[in-house]
């Protein structure tokens, strides 16, 4: 299938970490009509990973993302969390939604669409105060906090988005193609706020993304994704020095080196 | 385009059709059938059976009664909608390309609208008497607010890129109103029209209900002072079946006008 | 454009507005109609002040504001309750919403003579019709606001873990609130012809009912009167609508 062998060889798969994986893939494979989304899914993530997914348009990327969300259906096979099947959406699991200005509620302050995190989940209001400042401090937004989306940028409405999702105390972060709609600056600072994050909390990270170099420069692991019917083509490990660096990583020779690789399999599948 | 407008849109509570709809209506005629049976003499002042109404629609309309009144109704609404239609889309194109005329226009334009038009019924019969006219007169004074309201807010609401590309190509203030900007406002205005309509219907048999002696509003009064229920409701279930085609039609005739542009 | 032209333009508007009073003024002092059809502005006044001195004006009026709120909170309430039940529930809107949808073109005062017959000459006579027929716009937009709510809000309620109520309540009420204030808007208006048919056809007080006894008695000047009064409170009723609409639907530009 590959047009071209691979400038340098990489490892496969991750390492075998201890102990069981937190998300795991078995068989998956889900059609809309005639037409095959999913086939074959088989893909483990372990604790505190950060996985990026890419791949064309119309490869199933998203819908594996909503399937660990609980927000998707599939036909055949199955998807665990921690051990258990997924059916529903789980407090442990955050999703990062691409259109920022879509998901937040227009009505609410910065604060209060933090709030609504809290509310879900039922922490008690006195501790609200404390959690909403330091999550909005947290994202740089502390002095737009009475601010509505509407009268916010792109970037801060997306930063808004993150801190409501880390209001839910994740284990997971799901992230779909969140700095697709962003400028290059903005993009380039929320990409090292979410490394710095995820390092933070031992988030386990599930980033899907058209954008190769973000998928190499975030993952801790690639996967790269096919069309018709959507699988998993390729799978590598970014053995690149932490932390990450946006002058020094992107000018690695490891980082060329795979973003080549990546970049020729993407073209020539 | 009909974003900013939430109460324009046609919306539509349910699509489609399924045996399941007919359930409640039959389930309450029953009943309503049942408890007339039951608890209503047969010299109710206030209220039949279904059976006796249905007899009675059949009968008005075996007898032309019906479609005489429906007639008279629907000539009256169609003609007021044209004369308040037509005044409204004159000042609403006006208003809507001279913002100076709008503006000087306001207060007068702000005070006349809120008038409820039932208001002008007692007005409207001591100029006029009884007959068309006085019918006519309010529908056109009704009908006429939304539409210039609409045409206005269409006109003004051009595309100001089209307005820019008019510009450039430096038309004239004529040529960009009648080659740009109004073309652009037709949709809309149909629509302005189509809601004007439904009102016009309404406004015609609330006018006879009030008022005047002809029409499907004033059959129904008639039966009503006269104690006849049975006829009352016949009319009530027909002026409910004309109002529900009227509008049916309206919003086919949206349609194809749409289908046509291709627009939405 | 700034205040000093907005209050320009508002006076020019004034301007025009006293020029129509005055044009009317002539054409009744010069007898180009008759004045039993169209009373001198001028008498229009002393007919009001008149009724507000010496007459029941303020009574009717009172009467008549007190209906026209009282049958459009009533059709406010129903018709968001129903819409709010059919926008959530599909079971709804296969057996409740067709049929509404089917009586919805009725003109509502033909339903009049109806309610007089079944309620009597009645203060619930009048707020049943009002209710009835203003309650239409409300519940139609409901239904639509719900019908319009962002997809993705409901997916972040799923992924929240967020309840039906609490969806209902946070997510869907505030985001159809526009929808829901515009429908009122309209049914306000309804509200305002409705209660005139009411009160012409069925009360002993009330402004529409003063203009009917206006009418038969051929004092035009009180015919005059009564629709400015009316028309007064269609104009402070929209009013109140803006400013609700300014207040509770902030976040809109």
């Amino acid at each position: 299938m590959q047009a071209l062998p691979p400038a340098v060889t990489f490892p496969a798969a991750a390492p075998a970490a201890a102990g069981k994986p937190v998300i795991r893939f078995i068989e998956v494979g889900l059609s809309y009509g005639q037409r095959r989304i999913l086939e074959g899914i088989d893909l483990d993530i372990w604790r505190g990973e950060f996985v990026s997914i890419v791949g064309p348009s119309g490869c199933g990327k998203t819908t594996l993302l909503r399937l660990i969300a609980g927000l998707a259906r599939k036909d055949e096979g199955q998807v665990f969390y921690n051990g258990a099947d997924v059916r529903e959406p789980s407090p442990d699991v955050a999703v990062v939604f691409q259109d920022y200005s879509k998901a937040l509620l227009p009505w609410r302050t910065a604060s209060g669409n933090v709030a609504l995190a809290l509310e879900a989940m039922n922490v008690p209001r006195k501790e609200w105060a404390d959690r909403i400042g330091s999550l909005l401090d947290l994202m740089g937004l502390f002095k737009d906090r009475d601010k509505l989306p509407g009268q916010m940028s792109g970037g801060m409405q997306q930063r808004l988005q993150i801190a409501r999702c880390l209001a839910q105390e994740p284990k997971v972060l799901l992230m779909d193609e969140p700095f697709g709609a962003l400028d290059a600056i903005t993009r380039q600072s929320l990409q090292d706020e979410v490394l710095r994050i995820v390092a933070e909390r031992k988030v386990t990270a599930f980033f899907v993304t058209h954008d190769l170099e973000e998928a190499i420069y975030l993952g801790d692991r690639v996967v790269g994704m096919a069309a018709n019917p959507g699988r998993i083509a390729k799978s590598f490990v970014v053995d690149l020095p932490k932390p990450r660096d946006q002058l020094t990583t992107r000018e690695h020779p490891r980082f060329l080196a795979m973003r080549h690789d990546l970049f020729s399999f993407i073209k020539h599948g | 385009m009909r974003a900013n407008q939430p109460v324009i849109a046609p919306s539509r509570m349910s699509q489609g059709f399924d045996p399941r709809n007919l359930v409640l209506p039959v389930v309450v005629f029953a009943i309503a059938e049942v408890l007339a049976l039951a608890y209503v003499p047969a010299d109710s002042f206030s209220l039949a059976a279904p059976h006796d109404v249905a007899v009675e629609l059949v009968r008005h309309l075996a007898d032309g009664t019906l479609m005489l009144a429906t007639a008279q109704t629907l000539g009256a609404a169609l003609s007021g909608l044209g004369l308040g239609g037509g005044l409204g889309l004159v000042f609403g194109v006006v208003l809507g390309l001279s913002p100076a005329a709008d503006r000087l226009m306001s207060v007068t334009v702000e005070t006349l609208r809120p008038i409820p038009p039932a208001a002008l019924i007692p007005l409207s019969l001591l100029v006029y008497g009884f007959g068309l006219r006085m019918e006519l007169a309010i529908i056109a004074f009704t009908t006429m607010w939304p539409v210039l309201v609409l045409t206005r807010a269409a006109i003004r609401e051009t595309e100001p890129g089209l307005i820019e590309v008019a510009r450039v190509l430096r038309l004239s203030a004529w040529r960009t109103a009648t080659r740009i900007v109004l073309p652009g406002a037709v949709p809309r205005i149909f629509v302005a029209f189509r809601l004007a309509a439904a009102i016009s219907l309404v406004v015609a048999v609330t006018v006879e209900v009030v008022a005047n002696p002809r029409g499907l509003g004033y059959g129904m009064m008639l039966a009503a002072q006269s104690l006849h229920p049975a006829i009352s409701f016949a009319f009530l279930v027909w002026i409910a079946i004309v109002g529900w085609c009227f509008n049916w039609s309206l919003v086919w005739l949206e349609r194809q006008f749409f289908a046509r542009r291709g627009a939405e | 454009m700034n205040a000093v032209a907005r209050s320009l333009w508002l006076a020019g508007s004034l301007g025009v507005a006293a020029g129509f009073v005055a044009v009317w003024h002539a054409v009744s002092a010069a007898g180009l109609v008759s004045p039993v059809f169209l009373p001198p502005p001028a008498a229009v006044g002393r007919a009001l002040v008149n009724g507000f001195t010496n007459g029941d004006m303020l009574a009717n009026l009172a009467a008549t504001v007190a209906r026209v709120f009282g049958g459009w909170l009533l059709a406010s309430l129903l018709g968001i309750v129903l819409g709010v039940i059919i926008g959530i529930s599909s079971r709804a809107r296969i057996y409740v919403a067709p049929s509404l949808e089917a009586i919805r073109p009725l003109p509502v005062s033909a339903l009049v003579p109806i309610f007089i017959g079944l309620l009597g000459f009645t203060e619930q006579m009048v707020l049943a019709v009002i209710a009835f027929g203003a309650l239409w716009p409300t519940l139609l937009s409901t239904v639509h606001g719900f019908g319009a709510v962002e997809p993705r809000l409901y997916e972040v309620c799923r992924s929240l873990r967020l309840g039906r109520w609490e969806v209902i309540r946070k997510i869907a009420l505030p985001s159809a609130m526009p929808d829901i204030l515009a429908g009122m808007r309209v049914g306000l208006t309804v509200s305002l012809i409705l209660v005139v048919v009411a009160e012409i056809l069925g009360s002993r007080e009330g402004v529409g009912y003063s203009i009917l006894l206006a009418q038969r008695s051929y004092q035009a000047a009180d015919i005059f009167a009564g629709i400015f009064l009316l028309g007064c409170v269609g104009y402070a009723s929209a009013g109140l609508i803006n400013i609700a609409e300014k207040r509770l639907i902030y976040w809109r530009r």
